[in-house]
């Protein structure tokens, strides 16, 4: 009887596997790696070492972060993920290569710049006329035609015009509407409400292949900001319906399978949220320079964790991932795995900004003894690993504009533990205090990777400075309102990506007055973040948006960093980010720096 | 009995309100916002979000109309159309006159989909897992916890015990990647991640094939989520049984000279399992919802996430549509539970 | 009961315990637990526990919280024998008896540190569980009817209770800057209060939330099952109290699988308190908690093993340990076993 028991436990466990061996009929799932027809049995003639050649579609194999896109809509995106895929699927004005930075041709062919009378700048651009748009109908792409179904619909300026005054429209409600309304005349005003009239703003279509903006300043990156997602042409009749109702309106659903359309190397075929999206070539666009016609066919992005994706890698089913920190030594010492390890630039900064008002660190020496006292090297050596650089100024190499580590060695801060005991005995000395009576706190958002920094620093000013830090995590968007308020606490978190590869973007759109980490109310004061007011900063950056000389303009915004982290010591920057990727040996590929890919840069070697 | 269950399902409606009431304010009450963002937004941006998703209506408002939304069925002329707003999940026409119901919203963090959206494509998901998860946790954990029982004191009481000790105290945190890593990237055998059905599910939630290409998917992870249940059960069920083996009707039956088999199976087991349903309920609709971590290793587009996600996005529409499923599910689960005691044990009895 | 012992006795009828004088409960059951080896093993097992908690200081060998950044993720070589895979990029040291963790913190001090944590919710969690929890159940379970129905509602309700949002709300109120917290208020009280506890005191909050509700249901189902009973009967019938009947009659014979899925509980608790670490709710760093640590070492579960097994491998000894002192405990409390061995 007991043993019937056991027998019967057994037997319900086996009949799961039983009926799992069942062999149905296999559905397709985006894991499984590609059926390529053309590798069959090698006829016995021949060698064994020839590789026939892959005749079946090139399928790539890659992953977001975990969670589903939030948007293909180029007006509402804000994040990589979504910026990611419109890249691919909308090409703007211009195209910023994903390496060099540099900007190059987009839709736009060639412009001309000229200087008005009254200080703004007009650019006049002339688009090509070849680039249709497309959209995937269940079985292949195909281009969308005009009302009358005689032509195709051409990319053309108009589209420009209705993607920018999405964007800038408040209805809209971009969470990036305000970059535009930093450089394009009148788009601020339209953006906030203020005037209803798109004619004020600075856009301007000559005809359907020639349009002119016109800019408030002859700055450096207009024509950077010109080519980002924020200006990218839409499709109007799918919005909004065209030809009598023929064409539905789709409203904010138009990026959904089935309604999306687009115009670039890629179009979306699928998304099935929270799982996976397929891109596929598009074979109507017709190459460029900067975006020549893609090679692979295919590519299946699964939406996974870090170290999800990379056990994902070593199984064989992605064909590159990026490396979890706490696996790089693994990878490093592992023969195959690091052959195909990419140490690389990436274009963030990390920083640990002050409430320069707060007691204690509202002295500048405070300030300056806690940001030499950071091992920076000891903290890229031994916490994070990644090859990551230890940063002495907050706009880092290889941004536009941004000086580098070769021109400009000594520019900023240092870690020198003894220039930091002695600005702090100096403070000590003349308040008559000790270092125990300092009471210091260190505030970031909840995870494991800003705690582990944190602990370590912390370990640091303990041996340094004998200072003891007390630390507090808060959960994101709780930590965010507390950090942009008159709650700032003494020492915070933060780092930043650029939206631009420009090192305007760093300095003024994050330190200068309203920055993000320097908001000020509406009176004109500083309300959150840094509390930082610094006029011949804000001279400097003026100055360095406009001056059109690169070694001049490199070493404005040096003079602007050496206040940032010195003379003033707002922030205490910590280290530049680098990027650690696994690429499978058969995949041709670049690297971007900024944060993107671009994929109709790839390509897949039969293997 | 049938007056019983009706009166449940009333009572159901009462806890939901509550809940939803609750959930609302402590949603309000959280600093931060939907909109928060590193580079703050424009004030008449936010003003217009604000408007559009009725954030400036004065809270009992946002409320009674959130409820009426959700729970009140609408009778309309119109046909349902793609729109956002006009998503509901339930769309009846009888004649020509639509009964719609169930609309929760949009997702304040996906703009183009709804939280029926969710539900419709995520929850499935979950259920598939949740439902393989209870099963594997069943038929491991009774059949140890019984075998423990029986051979009490014994090396099979030991072992047994032993299983489901490791089972709950290996979280699936630390189980999940070592599964991943040594049936996935080491053995191959496995992949490692994904999930091996894709709308449209039959029902609205059965997938649509069963073959190796689903199980390959979903072993691994019930496995992960299932030990930690089925030591639970084993020891709930050992620890019942032993109970109830001592109890005078037993020690009757064996008198009787019944066979061993037939008194434990048909006098003993059913007894013994009045603990066993009770930790199955709400287990039950635990799983069926997602659970965040298990989904988040092995990469399974479930609604686990969502649970936590939504607060942190401060998601209020998919904040509150998660809880009040999770609610429901727990409330029925609680029914059936309580319908069973009263099968298995028919002196209990509810007034 | 004792009328059947005096007509038992001289008759010497077998089955029926005979005892040589009336033995409390209590007594009785101590006797046969100590009998119980494996009872007995569980109890020596959470008494070093204990004393390796209280004397932590002295039995550790570095101090918890000492980072020594360049010995990070160190192991001995015991470990890469234990762990072949490792070879190739750990480095050794034999300073460290367990391995290093991340920052070059000493594993081995970290656990014996941890085990104060752990304990503390392993025993608080079953103390506000049970009280709370099974008198609710009793309560709801032997009055049954509308009383049974209104409690156990609340019951689902509280299940169903977003305590994430509020544990959330509850952080966000007291641990943002002290600054709008006025000295001598309640809400600057508890803050301080939370930070002596070092971070404990809304573990206790976040468990003592979700801890009870679990035993109120699994109380009020074995009520349920009992009080239709002969002997429950018998009391009505005599003129016993509710009360009396509650507390004598009922639970005795209904804690055996409380108190096991009570234990069991346990790992819960801790994983909740893990949970809440992990996601920044729980122990402020760099204090230590075998759960905390868990989460910390599955990030790097596939590379350094050791930091996630180790935390784990305690645990499970003190699950295996409270366990096994359950199951005695429930044996010897039957009151069907008195006398027996």
């Amino acid at each position: 009887m007991r043993k019937n028991f056991v027998f019967l436990s057994l037997l319900v466990v086996l009949s799961m596997v039983i009926t799992a061996c069942g062999g149905a009929t296999p559905t397709t799932v985006a894991t499984e790696p590609p059926v390529v027809p053309g590798e069959t049995q090698a006829p016995t003639t021949v060698p064994p070492t020839e590789v026939p050649p892959v005749e079946g579609p090139k399928v790539l194999y890659q992953t977001f972060g975990p969670g589903d896109v939030p948007t293909l809509d180029p007006a509402i995106a804000e994040d990589t993920t979504s910026i990611q895929v419109i890249n691919e699927a909308f090409v703007g004005l211009t195209v910023i290569n994903e390496v060099t930075n540099l900007t190059e041709q987009g839709i736009a062919t060639s412009w001309e710049s000229v200087t008005n009378a009254d200080g703004t700048e007009t650019i006049t651009f002339h688009l090509r006329n070849d680039i249709p748009w497309v959209r995937w109908n269940g079985t292949e792409v195909e281009t969308v035609k005009t009302c009358d179904g005689s032509a195709d619909r051409i990319v053309n300026a108009n589209d420009f015009a209705y993607g920018i005054e999405r964007n800038l429209n408040p209805i809209v409600a971009s969470p990036y509407g305000y970059l535009l309304g930093m450089v394009l005349k009148g788009a601020a005003d339209y953006n906030n409400g203020v005037t209803t009239d798109f004619a004020t703003v600075g856009v301007e279509v000559v005809d359907d292949f020639t349009m002119k903006m016109t800019y408030l300043a002859p700055a450096v990156y207009n024509l950077q900001i010109s080519g980002l997602w924020v200006a990218r042409p839409q499709p109007k009749w799918v919005l909004e319906g065209d030809c009598d109702g023929a064409v539905e309106a789709r409203g904010e659903r138009w990026t959904e399978p089935g309604f999306f359309q687009s115009f670039g190397p890629y179009t979306m075929s699928e998304w099935i949220h929270d799982s996976t999206m397929t891109l596929v070539k598009n074979p109507f666009w017709p190459g460029s320079d900067a975006l020549p016609v893609p090679k692979i066919d295919e590519i299946q992005f699964s939406m996974l964790d870090e170290a999800v994706a990379f056990a994902d890698y070593e199984s064989g089913n992605l064909d590159s991932a990026a490396v979890p920190a706490a696996d790089l030594d693994r990878v490093r010492a592992d023969p195959v795995l690091s052959a195909e390890l990419y140490n690389g630039v990436n274009l963030c900064s990390y920083y640990y900004g002050f409430n320069i008002t707060a007691p204690i660190v509202n002295d500048v020496r405070v300030r300056r003894a806690l940001s030499m006292a950071v091992d920076r090297q000891a903290l890229v050596d031994n916490v994070l690993k990644g090859g990551q650089q230890p940063a002495q100024w907050f706009a880092r190499p290889g941004l536009a504009g941004a000086p580098t580590m070769a021109d400009h060695p000594d520019l900023g801060i240092k870690s020198d533990t003894a220039a930091a005991q002695a600005e702090l005995k100096s403070y000590l000395d003349e308040k008559g205090l000790t270092v125990d009576q300092l009471d210091i706190t260190l505030m970031f958002n909840t995870s494991s990777g800003h705690q582990r920094i944190a602990e370590a620093i912390q370990q640091m000013w303990k041996d340094n400075l004998g200072l003891t830090v007390k630390l507090v995590n808060q959960e994101w968007a709780v930590y965010l309102a507390t950090v942009k308020g008159a709650d700032t606490p003494q020492v915070w978190r933060m780092g930043w990506c650029p939206d631009y590869p420009d090192a305007n973007n760093y300095d003024r759109e994050v330190f200068a007055p309203n920055g993000s980490s320097n908001p000020y109310n509406a009176a004109g004061e500083p309300e959150g973040g840094v509390f930082w007011k610094n006029q011949a900063y804000v001279d400097l950056l003026n100055q360095a948006a406009v001056e059109n000389d690169p070694v001049k303009r490199v070493d404005l915004y040096a003079q602007a960093e050496q206040i940032l982290v010195y003379t003033d010591a707002v922030i205490i920057p910590i280290y530049w980010y680098a990027r650690n990727t696994c690429t499978k040996p058969y995949v041709v590929r670049t690297f971007g720096t900024g944060g993107q890919e671009e994929y109709a840069k790839w390509d897949i070697l039969p293997h | 009995m049938g007056r019983y269950i009706i009166r449940r399902l009333l009572y159901m409606v009462v806890v939901i309100l509550v809940v939803s009431i609750i959930t609302f304010g402590l949603m309000h009450a959280i600093p931060g916002g939907p909109f928060s963002r590193e580079k703050a937004l424009p004030a008449a941006t936010l003003l217009i979000l604000e408007e559009r998703y009725h954030l400036n209506d004065p809270y009992w408002k946002q409320y009674v109309d959130y409820i009426n939304n959700v729970l009140v069925p609408h009778i309309t002329t119109t046909p349902p159309s793609t729109a956002l707003a006009d998503d509901c999940l339930v769309n009846v026409k009888i004649g020509k006159v639509w009964i719609r119901w169930m609309n929760f919203g949009p997702s304040f963090k996906s703009r183009s989909r709804t939280v029926n959206d969710i539900f419709r494509d995520n929850l499935p998901i979950s259920a598939q897992l949740g439902t393989m998860a209870l099963l594997v946790s069943v038929s491991i954990g009774m059949p140890l916890g019984i075998m423990a029982a029986l051979k009490q004191n014994t090396i099979w009481d030991y072992i047994g015990m032993s299983i489901s000790i490791i089972g709950v105290s290996v979280p699936v945190i630390v189980l999940g990647p070592i599964f991943v890593w040594v049936f996935g990237v080491a053995l191959k055998w496995l992949p490692p991640t994904g999930w091996g059905a894709q709308p449209p599910y039959i029902l609205g939630f059965l997938p649509s094939s069963l073959g190796w290409d689903f199980f390959k998917h979903a072993i691994m992870p019930s496995v992960a989520l299932g030990l930690g249940a089925s030591a639970i059960i084993a020891r709930l069920t050992r620890a019942s049984l032993l109970q109830t083996v001592r109890e005078d009707y037993i020690r009757t039956a064996r008198a009787k000279g019944l066979h061993e088999r037939v008194v434990i199976t048909r006098h003993a087991l059913k007894n013994s399992l009045i603990p066993v349903v009770t930790i199955l309920g709400p287990l039950f609709a635990a799983l069926v919802t997602g659970t965040f971590v298990t989904e988040l290793i092995f990469g399974i587009p479930g609604m686990g996430k969502y649970f936590v996600t939504s607060i942190t996005n401060r998601d209020y529409p998919v904040i509150m549509g998660t809880i009040l499923l999770y609610a429901v599910f727990l409330v029925i689960a609680n029914l059936v539970v309580d319908i069973v005691y009263a099968y298995l044990d028919p002196r209990i009895r509810y007034d | 009961m004792s009328q059947v012992d005096q007509i038992a006795k001289p008759l010497g009828l077998g089955g029926i315990p005979t005892l040589k004088k009336r033995e409390s409960l209590v007594k009785d059951g101590i006797r046969r637990l100590v009998k119980n080896r494996a009872a007995v093993l569980g109890f020596s097992i959470i008494l070093l526990l204990i004393l390796m908690a209280i004397f932590a200081p002295l039995i550790a060998i570095k101090s918890f919280d000492t980072q020594v950044l360049v010995d990070q993720n160190k192991v001995p070589t015991w470990i890469l024998s234990l762990f072949p895979t490792m070879k190739p990029y750990a480095q050794i040291s034999s300073a460290y008896p367990l391995g290093a963790d991340y920052v070059g913190r000493d594993m081995f001090s970290r656990i014996v540190y941890g085990a104060r944590i752990s304990l503390t919710v392993a025993f608080i969690g079953p103390f506000i569980s049970l009280i709370i929890g099974v008198i609710y159940g009793s309560i709801s379970g032997y009055f049954g009817g509308r009383v049974d129905n209104i409690m156990m509602r609340i019951v689902d309700v509280l299940y169903a209770f977003p305590s994430l949002l509020f544990i959330i709300l509850l952080l966000a109120f007291f641990r943002s800057s002290m600054s709008h917290l006025s000295p001598g208020s309640p809400a600057y009280l508890l803050s301080k209060f939370d930070e002596s506890l070092g971070g404990m005191f809304f573990i206790f909050v976040g468990i003592g939330l979700t801890a009870w509700e679990t035993m109120a249901r699994l109380t009020r189902g074995q009520v349920l099952s009992i009080r239709e009973k002969e002997f429950i009967e018998a009391a009505h019938t005599i003129g016993a109290p509710n009360l009396r009947i509650m507390f004598r009659h009922i639970l005795p014979n209904i804690l055996g699988p409380l108190v096991v899925a009570e234990t069991l509980a346990i790992p819960g608790y801790i994983a909740t308190e893990a949970f809440l670490s992990f996601i920044g709710l729980g122990v402020n760093p760099p204090t230590p908690s075998w759960g905390a640590m868990i989460s910390e070492g599955a990030n790097s579960i596939r590379s350094y093993p050791n930091q996630a097994i180790f935390p784990a491998l305690a645990l499970a000894i003190t699950m295996f340990a409270f366990n096994f002192l359950g199951d005695g405990l429930r044996d010897a409390l039957d009151p069907r076993l008195r006398g027996t061995q």
